[in-house]
């Protein structure tokens, strides 16, 4: 099956999290649907993600995730294009040349090289410590104002909750990731201003400090600042020459004439700046992008496994579905409970006819003693006999039969065939059906077995049986 | 492809047949532990047939068949034997002639739902109640059956607490080569996988498959087994470490407002409970459970009652050997202050408790804190539980219940007596493994998270004794 899906991201992140919490699938319909994509079995994130995607429609409100990422994608897009502003407003306020001093590159270096430096330092010293001294080091970053700040805007207080709903190290990691784009975005901005300058405009460049600096050791300086790019773009390296003569005090004596004379050999300097912008604030701050975008996907891949549920989804997936039921529902049979009726307590001692159903004759007589009870004519029926047989037995009975049965062998449609004879015989007047217990138990019966006689006698609805419960 | 057909058709079938009211039903619902077929002391409480597959990932590995009693045996007998005599290969042929020839006849409904299965390839299991005298009559339903020429063995089931066993089993022996004793509300686990052993040597053909039957169910034990830690593990984390907030109007809570949010939190613990053991009774297939009243009467047994931290709480003791005595209380509640709770405003109340408060007494041993939130809203905020029996209690419910359910037959269709059981949390859970579980109430009772290695030593623990528990 082919599929889209291929990383996690925070759409997915979001999506499984909200969906988790309102459905969950039984284990057989997700192991079902794990059967199905069976080339995602392997990799559980994959076939998480395919399974929210399947069952997103079962939300009840909108994904959080549109909302979420509505925002987080306006808010990015509005503090980048800030950044790219600020970079390229900065650079413009730097390298401009007022006529009255030389621009002086020193300025345009902290810009372009040393904070960049020091930032990207704090950053790693963030990426690589853990949570809140991380958290303090993000400190040190507008960004993390920045989005203070924005986040004061977003009213919808979901957003505020969704947001605070990520993980600490995940929170982080998307912190860190953006906070290397906004900077990269900053630094291009910084760049296309040194460029739109030097299109525009003659640009003096100077250098000056108050420390005691001899333009040597400066060049010195700027040959290791140029190291990168020594073989690549050597017409990107001041000369001795251009360094000496840049100096701004012996600028500043002859700042007239030698001045605009000079004009072009000074702004050979931009090539150099335009190198340093690259090559340290735009280039490494990629590498450090990159990187932060590597970590910040492990680790969303990682807490994507983590979400609560996600653990029990895949163990769902994993596990064969066993079943060991009936799957059809059974009709409930409706039990009439048993009343009084054709219920008798007491016994008679005397009766035409004694039949023992499954019994042997001397059982029967076994009984008739015990119970001090008399019979005319004593005859077994059931059991091994045919039911012919039993037929011609029933056309010799008449007037009063005591019918002996066993009261835990519950009454089969068999036994209910032979009543039925002697029900319908003209010859017959009363039926006794004497439910007895195990000889062992002195032909005690259970009130639970004689009950289950009593509504079946009771359900033939004949006057002429009675059941004998004493 | 109608060979294909047949393959999938293949696998080991059973049917479960006897006489009316003695147990089959019984027997297949213990066996597939459905515990929704319907089983009564009213013989013909099975009417039609039921199939229960037992099913993994859809393909049926082996199906045992629910059956009615014979009604009429004698009447089918005799029937057959009225018909030409046949070889002893061809008789199959005659039983399912009379299924044919009396499909549309109402009288032989039974036989019929019964002897299809059997003609369809099942093996027999004949049921007999052996709690009850033998009989003749049995012979007819036997000689049946062995008309129909497939492999075949007889379940002693005892009902009653009578024992004929060995009538039985002498009068059995002439029909059937095997005969077991298996009593489908006893049965433990051991003893169902002992029965499946013994059906796979009914025929040579179906071994394999059976015994494929008892890993598959082996391992579905095991899961629930792990299943059931998990929802007890979860349960304890979330209750212990439950922090119950409830909007106040004043400055002050009012005594109805506290009193009140108390309730809501006991409450809120109560239902947790109630969830744990649903999900229970879920993982064991005791689906139909709630509709008999009072399953287990813990219900009976308040979760915050004297009677349940005495039946189901340490003794003082142990309490002390735990490590857990009344003194650590106070520990608990500086701990707590210190944790850096940063809304903290109103000081506890309640709180240091000892001697039998600690025991028995819930009232004051949870903190209770005002939070002033901010726009001005104002909670009392409860928990988590510093009561230091009070995971005892829990623990010793929770594992009390899950094994009772676990152990549970699924032909059990009555109510269980707590006093039927002999259980004491002491006895199933040793002061070395009570050591290592109050290391993670500690700090639940912080408020804190414990570690993932702390939590596995945990699970380990509450394993070892749900497993003691199972082997009873
Ligand atoms: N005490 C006890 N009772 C049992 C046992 N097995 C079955 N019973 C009871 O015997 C009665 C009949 O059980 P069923 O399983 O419905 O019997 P059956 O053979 O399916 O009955 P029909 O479907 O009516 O043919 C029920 O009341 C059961 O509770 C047992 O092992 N012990
Ligand atoms: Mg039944």
């Amino acid at each position: 099956m082919h599929t889209t899906i291929k990383k996690v991201t925070i759409k997915s992140y979001l999506d499984f999290a909200q969906l988790i919490k309102e459905y969950q699938g039984s284990h057989e319909e997700n192991r079902v649907f794990a059967l199905k994509h069976k080339g995602a079995l392997e990799n559980p994130s994959k076939l998480v993600m395919l399974w929210t995607k399947t069952n997103l429609f079962r939300l009840r409100e909108t994904a959080d995730s549109e909302n979420f990422l509505h925002h987080f994608s306006s808010v990015s897009n509005l503090i980048g294009f800030l950044f790219l502003l600020m970079g390229f407003f900065a650079g413009i306020g730097l390298l401009s040349y007022s006529g009255h001093a030389p621009v002086n590159i020193i300025y345009y270096l902290l810009f372009a090289m040393m904070i960049p430096l020091l930032s990207m330092l704090i950053t790693i010293f963030s990426m690589i410590s853990g949570g809140e001294v991380s958290n303090f080091f993000n400190l040190f970053f507008s960004l993390h104002w920045v989005e203070k700040f924005v986040n004061l805007f977003a009213f919808n207080s979901k957003i505020k909750t969704l947001n605070s709903s990520f993980p600490q190290t995940l929170k982080k990691w998307i912190f860190i990731h953006r906070l290397q784009l906004f900077s990269l975005l900053f630094s291009v901005g910084l760049l296309l201003s040194l460029l739109v300058m030097v299109v525009s405009k003659d640009i003096a460049f100077s250098w000056s400090t108050t420390l005691n600096v001899t333009p040597m050791a400066f060049h010195e300086l700027l040959s290791w600042v140029a190291k990168p790019w020594e073989f690549l773009v050597p017409s990107a390296i001041p000369s001795v020459e251009l360094v000496e003569m840049s100096q701004y005090f012996r600028l500043g004596e002859t700042l007239n004439k030698e001045m605009v004379q000079n004009a072009d050999k000074l702004g050979a300097w931009w090539q150099f700046l335009a190198m340093v912008t690259l090559i340290y604030a735009i280039f490494l701050r990629a590498i450090l992008w990159l990187v932060s975008r590597y970590a910040y996907q492990k680790q969303l891949e990682k807490d994507f496994l983590e979400i609560e549920g996600m653990e029990m989804l895949i163990r769902e997936f994993q596990t064969p579905y066993v079943s060991t039921e009936a799957p059809k529902v059974e009709q409930h049979l409706d039990i009439v409970e048993e009343t009084d009726a054709q219920v008798k307590q007491n016994r008679r001692r005397a009766f035409n006819n004694i039949v023992g159903w499954n019994f042997s004759a001397d059982e029967i007589a076994l009984v008739n003693d015990s119970k001090e009870i008399k019979g005319v004519h004593i005859d077994i029926v059931g059991g091994s006999h045919t039911f012919s047989k039993d037929q011609e037995i029933a056309r010799q009975i008449s007037r009063t039969v005591l019918l002996y049965v066993k009261s835990w062998e519950p009454p089969t449609m068999d036994f209910v065939d032979f009543l039925e004879l002697l029900i319908e015989s003209k010859k017959v007047d009363e039926i006794h059906v004497y439910p007895l217990g195990t000889v062992g138990r002195y032909y005690a019966s259970d009130a639970k077995e004689v009950a289950v006689w009593k509504r079946k006698i009771q359900g033939l609805k004949s006057k002429k049986v009675w059941v004998i419960d004493a | 492809m109608r060979n294909n057909k047949e393959n999938v058709n293949d696998y080991p079938k059973f049917a479960v047949v006897g006489h009316p009211n003695k147990g089959k039903s019984s027997i297949v619902s213990s066996l597939a532990l459905d515990d929704s077929v319907q089983i009564g002391d009213t013989p013909g409480t099975t009417q039609i047939k039921r199939g229960f597959p037992l099913k993994v990932d859809g393909k049926i590995i082996y199906e045992l068949f629910d059956t009615p009693g014979f009604q009429r045996a004698r009447r089918v007998l005799a029937w057959l034997n009225e018909q030409d005599a046949v070889s002893a290969d061809k008789r199959s042929d005659v039983v399912r002639e009379f299924v044919a020839t009396h499909r549309h006849d109402d009288k032989f409904r039974d036989e019929i739902e019964l002897l299809e299965p059997i003609l369809d390839g099942a093996g027999i299991i004949y049921v007999v109640d052996a709690s009850k005298p033998y009989g003749p009559e049995y012979e007819v339903e036997m000689e049946i059956l062995r008309w129909c020429g497939q492999p075949s063995m007889a379940i002693l089931n005892l009902i009653g607490d009578e024992d004929y066993r060995d009538q039985w089993k002498s009068a059995l022996g002439h029909y059937f080569r095997m005969v077991r004793t298996f009593n489908p509300i006893e049965a433990t686990f051991r003893d169902h996988m002992d029965l499946l052993e013994s059906m796979a040597q009914l025929k040579e053909e179906w071994t394999k498959e059976i015994k494929v039957a008892i890993t598959i169910l082996d391992e579905l034990h095991q899961q629930k087994v792990e299943q059931t830690i998990d929802a007890i593990v979860d349960n304890m984390i979330k209750t212990l470490s439950l922090v119950y907030k409830q909007e106040i109007k004043g400055e002050k809570a009012t005594s109805k407002e506290e009193e009140d949010a108390k309730q809501g939190y006991r409450q809120q613990i109560m239902e947790y409970e109630k969830a744990q053991e649903k999900a229970i009774e879920f993982i064991w297939n005791h689906r139909s459970i709630e509709k008999i009243e009072n399953v287990l009467v813990l219900d009976e047994v308040g979760l915050f009652s004297k009677e349940s931290a005495s039946i189901f709480g340490l003794s003082q003791n142990e309490l002390i050997l735990t490590g857990a005595s009344a003194g650590a209380i106070t520990g608990a509640g500086v701990d707590l202050m210190l944790a850096g709770h940063t809304l903290f405003i109103a000081s506890l109340v309640g709180g240091v408790v000892g001697g039998v408060g600690a025991m028995f007494g819930f009232n004051n041993l949870y903190s209770l804190e005002i939070l002033g939130q901010n726009l001005g809203k104002r909670e009392l905020s409860i928990g988590p539980m510093k009561n230091l029996n009070f995971p005892y209690i829990l623990l010793g419910r929770a594992l009390y219940h899950a094994s009772v359910i676990a152990k549970r037959s699924h032909a059990l269709r009555e109510s269980i007596k707590l006093e039927d059981e002999e259980f004491y949390t002491e006895q199933i859970i040793n002061t070395e493994m009570r050591k290592k579980l109050e290391k993670v109430h500690i700090q639940l009772r912080k408020g804190e998270g414990p570690s993932n290695e702390l939590l596995d030593e945990y699970k380990k623990v509450i394993s070892r004794s749900f497993l003691g528990l199972l082997r009873e």
